[in-house]
């Protein structure tokens, strides 16, 4: 009787860490791709995980945007690894950085961008089938293609405001060889590029949130 | 045999915790962002200083529009063997804001004379002329409130004292004896919208100085005025 009570539990576990390939199997992971990094801020910065085995946690504190700051742009870039076994799609969504006032900080004031898709190494799967693509309107770097409008206000071929409802970024084949356990080889990283023109806005603080989510994605075959 | 069970099932169930801790994954990541925009406000030149009815003296030192404000004008004779009616500067001053402003002056007027008749700050007219807001970027739309008369070269802003015989400017902020200490000379809504800096535009106005040729006491005098600009 004792065998047998035993006996279950040590098939359940066996079990168990048999189902985590299959779980893996089907899995999607974000994380941080690396050490963020910003520039031409006045009292500015950005923290977030340089290991690509930590989960992506970025906070950015874009400084001062008034005047004050004689920089031309305010620039944060930001690392992502992801990682699957399948098809897969990264989504932006982003919540807050509204204000009443047209003059304050909008989220069209908020340049960004993606791009530099690049392996992480050895185990990146490398398909020839489907490309990994950056969905229009993100492919830029908003610091680079900055413009100015007919009010005079600076401008970005693409804003957090192209991400108020869940948007694709991203999208391709599988990115991962191998069981898919997180590791420092077995995927892709690219770049989310954060750009801000300090100007003559409305005195506040504004704050934003962007959320990146991977998951199972349009037909892209090996 | 049981205890060997016993120790692959132990091993087995920290095994499978171990894989789970070690490979944890995610499906979403957090980018959350803050930005400040503190008060700002700023005045430079608005351009060349204007010098007329003077009688030799000149600009020593121009306005170089959109460069911090530092102007020298030699306003020349300003007894009466300079037969004009006054003696005018008109130093252009460019204002920009992301926030209501007041502009504020201070002056001091200090002569070389010993008597009465010498220049004194109440001899120095000052007055802030037509405030324009133009261009793109600039709220056209905010209000300014001169506190000044305007030119203090109006009729209606001084005349001859019946009395003393003296050239006297109005009363209120007509001359540089009201701005001994700082005080406000316009203030108004926001200048700027949101643009860049390098957007060059803003709320230009001419300070317009003047001074009356009169029988003052021979001498010379130095006037210092100095404007700041502040987002209460």
């Amino acid at each position: 009787m004792r065998k047998i009570t035993f006996t279950i539990p040590l098939l359940f576990c066996l079990l168990f860490i048999g189902g985590l390939g299959n779980a893996f199997a089907q899995a999607l992971d974000i994380s941080s791709g690396g050490a963020p990094t910003i520039t031409g801020s006045l009292g500015g910065s950005v923290t977030g995980s340089s290991s690509v085995l930590n989960d992506l946690v970025v906070t950015i504190n874009f400084g001062e945007i008034s005047p004050k700051n004689t920089n031309s742009i305010v620039k944060v870039v930001v690392p992502v690894a992801v990682r699957s076994n399948q098809q897969y799609k990264v989504q932006a969504t982003v919540t807050g950085s509204t204000n009443a006032n047209a003059q304050a900080l909008q989220r069209t004031d908020i340049g960004f961008g993606v791009n530099n898709f690049r392996a992480m190494g050895s185990n990146s799967r490398v398909c020839t089938n489907s490309s990994h693509i950056f969905s229009s309107p993100f492919s830029n770097d908003p610091a680079s293609n900055v413009s100015i409008n007919a009010a005079g206000r600076a401008t970005y071929p693409s804003t957090l405001n192209n991400a108020v409802s869940a948007t694709t970024i991203l999208s391709g084949p599988r990115l991962s060889n191998g069981n898919n356990t997180r590791q420092t080889d077995d995927g892709y990283i690219f770049d989310a590029i954060f750009a801000i023109t300090p100007q003559f806005y409305a005195a506040g603080v504004t704050s934003a949130t962007l959320t990146l989510t991977i998951s199972a994605g349009p037909a892209a075959p090996c | 045999m049981f205890n060997l069970i016993k120790l692959a099932a132990i091993a087995a169930f920290i095994t499978a915790l171990f894989i789970v801790a070690a490979n944890a994954q995610s499906t979403t990541g957090t980018v959350s962002m803050s930005a400040t925009v503190s008060k700002f406000v700023e005045i430079n030149s608005g351009g060349a200083v204007t010098l007329s009815g003077n009688s030799g003296g000149g600009v020593t030192t121009d306005g170089t529009l959109n460069n911090p404000l530092a102007v020298v004008v030699n306003l020349g004779e300003l007894g009466p063997s300079n037969v004009n009616s006054f003696v005018t500067a008109s130093v252009p001053l460019k204002i920009r804001s992301n926030a209501a402003y007041v502009l504020s002056m201070s002056a001091t007027v200090t002569s070389t004379g010993s008597t009465a008749n010498k220049i004194t700050s109440a001899d120095v007219g000052f007055g802030l002329g037509t405030v324009s807001r133009t261009g793109v970027g600039v709220n056209t739309a905010g209000v300014d409130t001169n506190a000044t008369s305007g030119d203090p070269t109006l009729v209606a802003n001084g005349s001859v004292n019946a009395g003393s015989g003296r050239y006297v400017y109005s009363a209120g902020l007509t001359n540089l004896g009201a701005f001994s200490s700082s005080t406000t000379a316009l203030n108004g809504a926001f200048i700027m919208n949101a643009v860049p800096r390098s957007n060059a535009n803003g709320l230009t106005v001419p300070a317009i100085f003047a001074v009356k040729p009169q029988f003052y006491e021979n001498g010379t005098t130095t006037v210092v005025a100095t404007f700041t600009v502040t987002a209460p």
